[in-house]
Formats: C-alpha cells, sequence, structure tokens
C-alpha cells in the first residue's frame, strides 16, 4: 500500500503543527500519569509534609487487603452482568427495529437518546425510581411480596448499579447492532429461509455468526464501559455501599485517594486500574484489525 | 421432478402492479426463461414461484400443489441468486451441507450427495474453502452445488451469471444449459440477457410492464415475433421498425401485401440483402449512413427517404462500400413482420 507524504520545505514546521497536540497530550494524559505511577510508589504522612519511597510496599498490600479483593470480585460481577445485559437487550431491540419497516427510523432515535443522558443523572433516576422510601419501584415490588431495600441488601444494591450502567448503554449498542444487522444481505437470509431454516435457526447460524465483529467490539467497549465510566452513576446511588456491596475498583481509587486520603494506595490501585485499559485495548486491536474472520 | 403452474398470477407494490396477471405452465425437467427489460416483474415473478414475495391473487401449484401460503422452505424448490448468497461463515462444504442437514438428512447420505455434486460441478479440491478465498466462476459453481444437492423438484435461477465477466458467462451458460439437461430438473430461469435467453431456453417468455408478450421456443420468438415490443426486444441489433406508409407504392406493392390494420413492418437486420433474391422482393434505396465492421460480418446503417431512424442490416464479411454510397436492399416477402402501432400486435398472426 503505498502512503500520503508530504514534504514541507522549513523543518521546523512539522513540529509547530504537531505541537499542540503533543502539548495537551504531555501536560494532560502522561503527565499525571506518571505522577500516578510515581505516587504509587510513596507513602505520604497524614498532613502532606513528608513523602517515602517504598518501592511495591503499596502493591503488595493492595493484593492482601480483603477489601481489595472484595473490589475486583464485584468489578468482574458488574462489568459482567452490565455486559451482557446490555448487549443483549441492545440486540433483542435491534432484531426488533430491524423487521420493522416503516417508521424504524423513529424507533432508533428514540432509542439513541439515553446515551445522551450524563451517567450521574441516569444515576440519580433510577436512585429515585428504587428509593425504598419515595420510589414507585420498591412500592411495585412489595406487592409482589419482595421486599425492596438496597441500603442494607448489597444483592440489590448491585442490581440496582447493573441495570441502571446497562439501561443507559443499551442505546450505544443498540446503534451498532442495527448498523451490523443491516451489512448483513437479505439474500442470505433468503437463502437460509429456502435451505429450510426457521427464523430462529436462521439468526443464530447465520446473521449472528456475521454480526461477530460487531459483537466482539461492543463486549470491549462494554467492559471498558463498566469497569471506568461508571464512577458517576455510582457515586449518585449507592457510594459504593453498603457494606462495600458496589465498592467497584475505579470507586474504591476515589474513595481511598480523596475520602481516605490514603494517596499512595488510591495511586497504586490506578495503575493497576491503567494495566487492565491497556491490556483490554490490545486484546481489542489484536483482534479488531484482523477482525473476527468469515 | 415436477411442474410448475402459475395461474393468473398477480402482485401489487400499494397502487403498483408488478406483475399483471401470469399464466403459465412449466413441463416436467422444461428449462424455462424468463426475459425482459429492467422492471418488467421477471424477479418478482420469480420470487414469488420461491415463496419470497407474498402473492397479491392468483395460484401457484408445484407439482400440482398449490403452494401459494407455503414457506419457501416447504416448496421443495432450489434458488440460485444473482449474488450467489453464499454463506461467507462457512467452508464451501457447510454451504452444501446446510440446506440438508436443516432437514435432518442423514450423515451418510449428506457426504454422498455433497461428494456427488462436487464431482458433477469439479468443486471437489475447494470444499474446505471459505466463499471468500473463490473466484467469481467458482462461487457460481458453490451456488449451484448448494441447488444441486438438495436434489429439489425445480431449480430457480435469478440471473445467476450477471456478476460474472463475458468469458466466463458464455462457459457458465454451456455449463448450466448441460447441467439442466443432464439432471431433468425442471426450471425457471430469469434474465435480461437475449442471448443468455436464446441459448439456454425450451421455451422463452418474453415480460413487459408484468405482462407476458409472448411464450414460445426460442426460434418461434425470433422467427414470428407476437408483439411490437417482442420484435424489438429480442434479437441484435434489434429489428427495423419501419412505418409501412414509407415502404408503400412503386415496384413493393407487390412484394408489400399489408392487411388495413398494418402499419409498422419489422425487419430483421440478417434478413436483408444487398443482391436481389429470385421472385417478388421489397426494394429500398437509400444511403450508407455508417459501417460498423463487427469481424465476421458488418453492421450497415442506410438512410431510407420517408423514415427517421436508419436501417440496419447485417452482411457477412466486409462489403466495398463507404459510407455516402448509394444501394439498394431487399427484402424476401416472407421475411416482413407486419404490425398494428396501436394494439402492438402481430397482423398476420394465425
Amino acid at each position: 500500500m503505498q502512503t500520503k507524504r508530504t514534504i514541507f520545505p522549513n523543518k521546523l514546521l512539522p513540529y509547530a503543527l504537531l505541537a499542540p497536540q503533543l502539548a495537551v497530550t504531555l501536560i494532560f494524559f502522561i503527565w499525571p500519569a506518571a505522577q500516578a505511577v510515581k505516587s504509587s510508589f510513596e507513602r505520604e504522612d497524614p498532613f502532606g509534609f513528608r513523602t517515602t519511597f517504598i518501592w511495591f510496599e503499596n502493591y503488595t498490600r493492595l493484593f492482601s487487603e480483603p477489601g481489595y479483593l472484595n473490589s475486583l470480585t464485584k468489578t468482574a460481577i458488574f462489568a459482567v452482568s452490565v455486559t451482557l445485559l446490555s448487549m443483549s437487550l441492545a440486540l433483542l431491540l435491534a432484531v426488533a427495529v430491524n423487521r420493522v419497516l416503516k417508521s424504524n427510523r423513529t424507533y432508533t432515535t428514540l432509542l439513541v437518546w439515553p446515551y445522551a443522558v450524563a451517567p450521574v443523572v441516569v444515576g440519580i433516576l433510577w436512585w429515585f425510581m428504587f428509593n425504598p422510601t419515595i420510589g414507585i419501584a420498591p412500592y411495585m415490588l412489595r406487592g409482589l411480596g419482595i421486599d425492596w431495600n438496597h441500603r442494607v441488601d448489597g444483592n440489590q444494591a448491585m442490581i440496582l448499579v447493573v441495570i441502571a450502567a446497562s439501561w443507559k448503554q443499551i442505546s450505544y449498542n443498540f446503534l451498532f447492532f442495527v448498523a451490523g444487522l443491516q451489512s448483513v444481505p437479505q439474500s442470505l437470509n433468503e437463502a437460509a429461509a429456502i435451505d429450510g431454516a426457521g427464523p430462529f435457526k436462521r439468526f443464530w447460524t447465520i446473521v449472528f455468526p456475521l454480526l461477530s465483529p460487531t459483537t466482539f467490539f461492543l463486549l470491549i467497549v462494554n467492559i471498558n464501559y463498566a469497569m471506568f465510566d461508571t464512577f458517576g452513576l455510582i457515586d449518585a446511588t449507592t457510594n459504593g455501599g453498603p457494606n462495600q456491596a458496589t465498592n467497584i475498583l475505579v470507586y474504591k481509587v476515589y474513595a481511598d485517594g480523596f475520602l481516605g486520603l490514603n494517596i499512595g494506595s488510591s495511586a497504586a490501585q490506578s495503575v493497576v486500574l491503567m494495566l487492565i485499559v491497556i491490556a483490554l485495548t490490545a486484546i481489542q486491536f489484536r483482534y479488531i484489525e484482523r477482525r473476527v474472520q468469515y | 421432478m415436477a411442474t410448475i403452474d402459475l395461474i393468473d398470477l398477480k402482485k401489487n407494490y400499494g397502487n403498483v402492479q408488478a406483475v399483471k396477471g401470469v399464466n403459465l405452465t412449466v413441463a416436467d425437467g422444461e428449462l424455462i426463461v424468463l426475459v425482459g427489460p429492467s422492471g418488467c416483474g421477471k424477479s418478482t415473478l420469480l420470487r414469488m414461484v420461491a415463496g419470497l414475495e407474498t402473492v397479491t391473487s392468483g395460484r401457484i401449484e408445484i407439482g400440482g400443489k398449490d403452494v401459494v401460503r407455503a414457506e419457501p422452505a416447504e416448496r421443495d424448490i432450489a434458488m440460485v441468486f444473482q449474488n450467489y448468497a453464499l454463506y461467507p461463515h462457512m467452508s464451501v462444504r457447510g454451504n452444501l451441507e446446510y440446506g440438508l442437514k436443516n432437514r435432518g438428512t442423514p450423515r451418510a447420505e449428506i457426504d454422498r450427495r455433497v461428494q456427488d455434486a462436487a464431482d458433477i460441478l469439479e468443486i471437489g479440491p475447494l470444499l474446505e474453502r471459505k466463499p471468500r478465498q473463490l473466484s467469481g466462476g467458482q462461487r457460481q459453481r458453490v451456488a449451484m452445488g448448494r441447488a444441486i444437492v438438495r436434489e429439489p423438484a425445480a431449480f430457480l435461477f435469478d440471473e445467476p451469471l450477471s456478476n460474472l465477466d463475458a468469458k466466463l458467462r458464455v462457459q457458465m451458460r454451456v455449463e448450466i444449459r448441460r447441467l439442466q439437461r443432464r439432471l431433468k430438473t425442471t426450471s425457471l430461469y430469469v434474465t435480461h440477457d437475449q442471448l443468455e435467453a436464446m441459448t439456454l431456453a425450451d421455451r422463452l417468455v418474453v415480460m413487459n410492464g408484468g405482462l407476458v408478450e409472448q411464450i414460445g421456443t426460442p426460434i418461434e420468438v425470433y422467427d414470428r415475433p407476437a408483439t411490437l415490443f417482442v420484435a424489438g426486444f429480442i434479437g441484435s441489433p434489434p429489428m427495423n421498425l419501419i412505418p409501412a406508409a414509407s415502404l408503400s407504392g412503386g415496384e413493393n406493392a407487390e412484394a408489400l401485401q399489408l392487411g388495413a390494420d398494418t402499419d409498422i413492418v419489422g425487419l430483421r437486420p440478417d434478413q436483408l440483402h444487398l443482391e436481389r433474391p429470385e421472385g417478388n422482393a421489397l426494394t429500398l434505396a437509400g444511403t450508407v449512413e455508417l459501417l460498423e465492421p463487427v469481424g465476421g460480418e458488418s453492421h450497415l446503417h442506410v438512410q431510407i427517404p420517408g423514415t427517421e431512424q436508419p436501417i440496419i442490416l447485417t452482411v457477412q464479411g466486409r462489403p466495398k462500400l463507404e459510407e455516402g454510397d448509394t444501394i439498394t436492399i431487399y427484402a424476401r416477402p416472407e421475411n416482413i413482420h407486419p404490425f398494428n402501432q396501436q394494439t402492438g400486435w402481430r397482423t398476420d398472426a394465425s
């Protein structure tokens, strides 16, 4: 493949053109990240007078601390649940919209709206609906004999944040699935129908395999979303509680660092998170670049 | 093995009538080609037979059984699509097996049929490849193979050769013909390519504007086009259609014995001559406007006084003529096709 090459007459011009982007990257991304890595090797006294270099002690402590291991487990449960729930519902909606011939644009537009809502607002929205005192959902659940109180019941709190986080992400997944479905040629469906496959079988044997690049991409994006973009939502609904039940990694970084003022441990946690992001991104690039081949 | 009967078949899309009442019987083992310009309803007709399109009114019978309400899978047909519609994530073998597996065919039987089809189409070495690793012609064969393994009552072809290059198209055309003769499976074949239609068909169905214009063997259709549309559509270069008024008079009176309702006369380019034939002949004088050599033969465009379009005639070899020369051309009386402009019908129909 031939690439376009531009020859600049002035040797400094290309650097000047690159400078703003490089400056933004360096000041807002590389520097804070480097600071975090540095802080993760240090211990600060409670009044901020003195910092000691302690090598990997923050990390070793972290992985022997039950609270952190609990947070890892909760994060895994949360991320997997949000990803599965939001992707399966989005796929269901996309398939439904794809079958509607008239007004599918209207449905698409309406279904995309939740994505425009900020995570904190989403949190507050669901917090109101599931509020044990004034919410509509607990009122109705009581009719079914379920006593809803996510302030004391850790499992219920987890269900609440999973629902809230998924609700927002469904829109995004839906858009990609609709686009993916529309790129599956109609004639394949017709050929399969003539080949004796019913609608359900056609979907699982023809359409779903052809959606695999979309599905894989969304899988990575959703895991990333659940792990990193849901801080505001947790903060607005449960504050990581009750009893650490919804204290996912990204929220714990905030809580330990800014509420507990344990800067060293918080920094170490964010470095671990950073490594997870890098790993996920690497997987994504490796597979998306090659596509899931068919 | 089955017959296909279409009885007063109609299809409307909203207010648009795509197919306006078609009656057709395809005999057992026959290959019928539906031919016509784009938008004439031929593909819609085929898709209705396949069950991919609902029927507005009328009946479709395959093997004497009414299938209008049947699912595509229940009609015992196989279809070859224009874009082949191979399942891209399955190997060639997977593509061939899919329809059989869905019907619960025993494993041994599947293997036998796939092997047979692979032998017939010479795609044995390709069985483990994915469709994207195949050339256009190979994909076409696999699409055919997917139809063959099912051993259906009828094959439906929807412009299967139009995505191939010219050379491959001729080769695959011959292969389809040979295959159909060998398997003797009732077939409906849609194309807009008249050469394909002429060479493949046992019988041709020429369609225009949702209606059947003529049904007949290719030679019948060529020799006695039933309507003006068929006359202009079948044949290359197309038949010359000349107002009758501009020909009558003088020495042509004897050769031109036309009915009162004839106002258009059709003359095939290959049935016009530069030498006077024996007996009566239609005589036309004109000037050579253009000389197109196409290899073994040449096309002469001759401007005749009183007509707008030049008359085209096909001449063997390379005539020693130049543009601007005045010549006389002749046609035998039996090669004159009389039509009525108003009805579009042939006026000497028996």
